[in-house]
């Protein structure tokens, strides 16, 4: 178990993905304040009247465009959550597995951590999230065979975004799920002996109906373990087989006198070998201490998930609730928008422009040889694409004589 | 389970301090906007200062980005590998830290994003943190959006180079050991965080400056599969493939890497590969003549596999004494070690948790310390090779496959 402790800790999730609540919140609220200030400022200095700000945009007396009212953190926190619902039906509709579709949600949330609502788009950022999710997952579609099934025929959109999604999630693609810890804790109870098949099948099965979708559309991945999250959601499911398992695992149990040398002792699961265990007593008060605290961990964790069980798919989905909850924001921000980032296609096209613009020298190639082709292919970058790339080529092949 | 309360998110994730001594920049990233007060003042927006006279300012992602490129400096050109150009770097606030900066080229026949190799090298990377393995220290995107790796640099080449320079690289069994332990080390830890590293050969063992192997080149790894899921079967290199995937098990475990390990180890011994067949039904036969030829006796189930098919004359497998002769430099231990990593049926193949308790570690020789071992000529010589070692056409599906076959001839002594 400590061993397990250390390894999370590791993790990248642990590492870069796991806030408290107030550092989470403290995040968000920067993000969206400077989306803020980044559109105003953008907005200001271009009076253009141009696409989609064109409301928002009338100009003044003054002649100086009036700002749009920005969406609130709170707006841009039920926004992400629509839009993740939108994600997990998304992935149902493209019938890829459940673990793709939980990374996948856990990438958008990640992304909209330090990026704003406003800033880039949700709607294709969540089909970012998921095609992503796949190849993080092991799975590498064509993507154009995967857009379609969303009914687009633009594979570049998708595409464009797939570098943001990597850059916002901080190049760290391996998420850790609570989905094995659920299947490893119904084998326990079954070891247990005196639990009814049939109830385990039961608890479990509403587990995983919960792990599909609360911990996916709130806060918890960022808060707690993944077997935290996982005895949350069987606490949901069956309250009294969680707790079952809290204290089994946590009460010091003599080891059967039987299974004793010939078990190899695992190599880095240092804290729990035998020997530490013998004092029964003191075992047993730190296995009741641990037992209770991790009894609050999960019961925190619930009240997280119980806010939005599997059932609210359907809140999100429904017409009314889309109506008078989600349409207002969505209208707001339609005026309030970045208008330089939410096009991704264009921004991937002025991104690019940008860095063949950029003759600074100590970019991208080595500093060390100043031949002129070289120098050549930094000052025109990639505005000439095809024909700078030749010109590299030629270059690297260089020492080798002729390419032939 | 990690369920102890003890794990609290960690204390500043996205506001960490100022760099202060080693700088290990994905985990802790200095945050490029100041602070704000929450005064959501009409500020300027991030970014702006540093690209003056653009119409664009970087966003917040964007300048964190900028910011990590801006550590380093690239120097010249190390090495290149079918997916990649590896420079040397230099840390920009201390030059005397050497880095290899990874940069993924761009691929023209994969259309459909960021490449396989590097998603895969990029996830595996970032979560495994060990001696033996290559640390990533950080990875950031340069202009037209390719990708680079921030790896630890290491200037002694690779185990294939020393392995083949027997005019100049002299060592024996104490060596051995110590790199066996090395990279035994680097495979265990992959297995107990459940990733196949599925590419285990002497060419991605990676020499640093303290001696110490590190296992590199994740770029075909991937997570143990879930019970029944299909995997490809189509990966490590030829002359380090097992049997069960020469004959098309789509359903494997760690024991892949295994037997990769025990080919390193045979050829550190005889110094060249042991089974270096010309094609895969070559590589099967190798296998049935010098280990014995897998049978329902030796590996139930075996005949079922898609593509089982070996030669009609069946070899027995072979004794312990049977190795002596060739393998006897590392012992009786050593060998019996060698030839349960070369067991045919995986499920009988020794495991990696098992290979670090096996005796051979403790008899003498005791393994060398890594300070006093055997390295190569260092990176200029290493480049040498490596130009020579340029991947040229490919005429197999998996590049990598043919690729590597056809490196190893230049050194190997056929
Ligand atoms: N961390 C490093 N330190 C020093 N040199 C390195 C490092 N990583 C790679 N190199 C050098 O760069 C070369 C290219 O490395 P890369 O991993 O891209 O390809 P490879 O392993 O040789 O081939 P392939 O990618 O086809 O398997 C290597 O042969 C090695 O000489």
């Amino acid at each position: 178990m400590a061993s397990e402790d250390a390894r999370y800790r590791q993790s990248s999730q642990f590492r870069l993905w796991s806030f408290s609540p107030a550092q989470l919140a403290a995040a968000r609220e920067k993000a969206n304040i400077l989306a803020q200030s980044s559109i105003a400022a953008r907005l200001a200095s271009t009076p253009n009247t141009s696409a989609p700000t064109s409301n928002a945009n009338t100009p003044d007396r003054d002649g100086t465009p009036s700002l749009p009212e920005f969406l609130t953190p709170a707006e841009e926190a039920t926004m992400v959550s629509f839009y993740v619902s939108e994600l997990l039906r998304a992935g149902d509709h493209a019938e890829v597995g459940e673990v793709v579709k939980a990374t996948g949600a856990a990438f958008f949330r990640r992304f909209y951590i330090t990026n704003s609502i406003m800033t880039y788009p949700p709607q294709e950022m969540l089909i970012v999230s998921l095609f992503f999710a796949c190849k993080a997952e092991g799975i590498f579609p064509r993507i154009g065979d995967f857009v379609s099934k969303f009914g687009r025929d633009r594979p570049d959109e998708i595409l464009a975004g797939e570098y943001l999604l990597c850059q916002g999630i901080r190049f760290a693609f391996d998420v850790k799920h609570p989905f094995r810890a659920l299947k490893g804790a119904s084998m326990e109870l079954r070891r247990l002996g005196d639990i009814e098949e049939q109830r385990i099948n039961a608890a479990e099965r509403r587990a995983r109906e919960i792990l599909n979708f609360s911990p996916l559309i709130t806060d918890a991945y960022f808060h707690y373990t993944p077997s935290q999250i996982m005895l949350a959601a069987l606490s949901l499911a069956d309250r009294g087989l969680a707790e079952r398992l809290i204290s089994h695992t946590f009460h010091y149990v003599a080891p059967p006198t039987d299974s004793g040398p010939g078990t190899p002792m695992a190599i880095g699961d240092a804290p729990t070998t035998r020997r530490e265990l013998k004092i029964e007593d003191k075992e047993a008060i730190i296995g009741s201490q641990i037992r209770d605290k991790v009894l609050g961990t999960v019961e925190a964790c619930r009240d997280m998930l119980a806010k939005e069980l599997p059932e609210r798919r359907e809140h999100w989905s429904n017409k009314a609730v889309f109506k008078a909850q989600i349409q207002p924001i969505r209208k707001k921000l339609a005026k309030c928008r970045d208008p330089d980032r939410y096009n991704l296609v264009e921004l991937q096209r002025a991104r690019r422009e940008q860095a063949g613009n950029r003759s600074d020298s100590e970019e991208d190639e080595p500093e060390d040889n100043g031949r002129s082709l070289e120098k050549d292919a930094a000052v025109f970058g990639d505005a000439l694409p095809r024909d700078t790339k030749r010109r590299k080529v030629v270059k690297t092949e260089d020492p080798f004589g002729p390419p032939l | 389970m990690a369920v102890s309360p003890l794990i609290v998110p960690p204390a500043d994730a996205l506001h960490p301090h100022p760099q202060k001594t080693a700088p290990s920049p994905l985990k802790r990233q200095t945050s490029a906007v100041p602070s704000s007060n929450g005064t959501p003042a009409l500020v300027r927006p991030p970014g702006q200062d540093i690209q003056t006279g653009l119409s664009m300012s970087l966003d917040r992602v964007e300048q964190m980005n900028e910011q990590e490129k801006r550590k380093y400096i690239k120097d010249r050109k190390l090495g290149e590998g079918t997916y990649a150009i590896v420079y040397l770097g230099r840390s920009r606030q201390d030059s005397t830290q050497h880095v290899a900066i990874k940069k993924i080229k761009k691929q023209k026949e994969f259309r459909d994003g960021m490449a396989p190799d590097a998603v895969r090298e990029l996830k595996y990377l970032q979560e495994l943190h060990h001696p033996n393995i290559i640390n990533l220290i950080s990875a950031f995107s340069s202009k037209d959006q390719n990708l680079n790796l921030v790896l630890e640099f290491l200037p002694y080449g690779d185990l294939e180079a020393l392995i083949r320079d027997v005019t100049h690289v002299r060592y024996g069994a104490a060596d051995i050991k110590a790199w066996m332990g090395m990279l035994s080390r680097a495979i265990w830890f992959c297995h107990e965080n459940r990733v196949l590293h599925r590419d285990i050969k002497p060419n991605n063992l990676l020499i640093a400056a303290d001696g110490e192997v590190k296992l590199a080149d994740f770029g075909l790894a991937r997570s143990f599969a879930e019970p029944g899921h299909r995997m490809t079967a189509n990966v490590i290199t030829r002359w380090y493939r097992p049997p069960e995937l020469l004959f098309g098990a789509r359903h494997y475990s760690g024991a892949v890497d295994i037997w990769a390990v025990g080919l390193v180890f045979a050829e550190l011994i005889i110094r060249a590969p042991f089974l270096p067949a010309e094609n895969e039904v070559e590589q099967i036969s190798l296998i049935c003549k010098q280990i014995g030829t897998p049978t329902e006796e030796n590996w139930p189930g075996v005949t079922k596999l898609k593509e089982y098919i070996v030669p009609s004359e069946v070899t027995p497998v072979w004794e312990r004494s049977a190795y002596m002769g060739r393998f006897g430099a590392v012992g009786v231990d050593g060998v019996d070690l060698l030839v349960r990593t070369l067991a045919l049926d995986p499920r009988k193949r020794i495991t990696a948790h098992e290979i670090l308790e096996h005796k051979w570690w403790r008899m003498d020789p005791k393994p060398t310390r890594k300070e006093d071992l055997p390295r190569g000529g260092g990176s200029e010589e290493k480049m040498g090779s490596d130009l020579k070692r340029r991947p040229g056409l490919d005429d197999e599906s998996n590049p990598r496959g043919a690729k590597v076959a056809r490196k190893l001839d230049f050194g190997a002594a056929k």
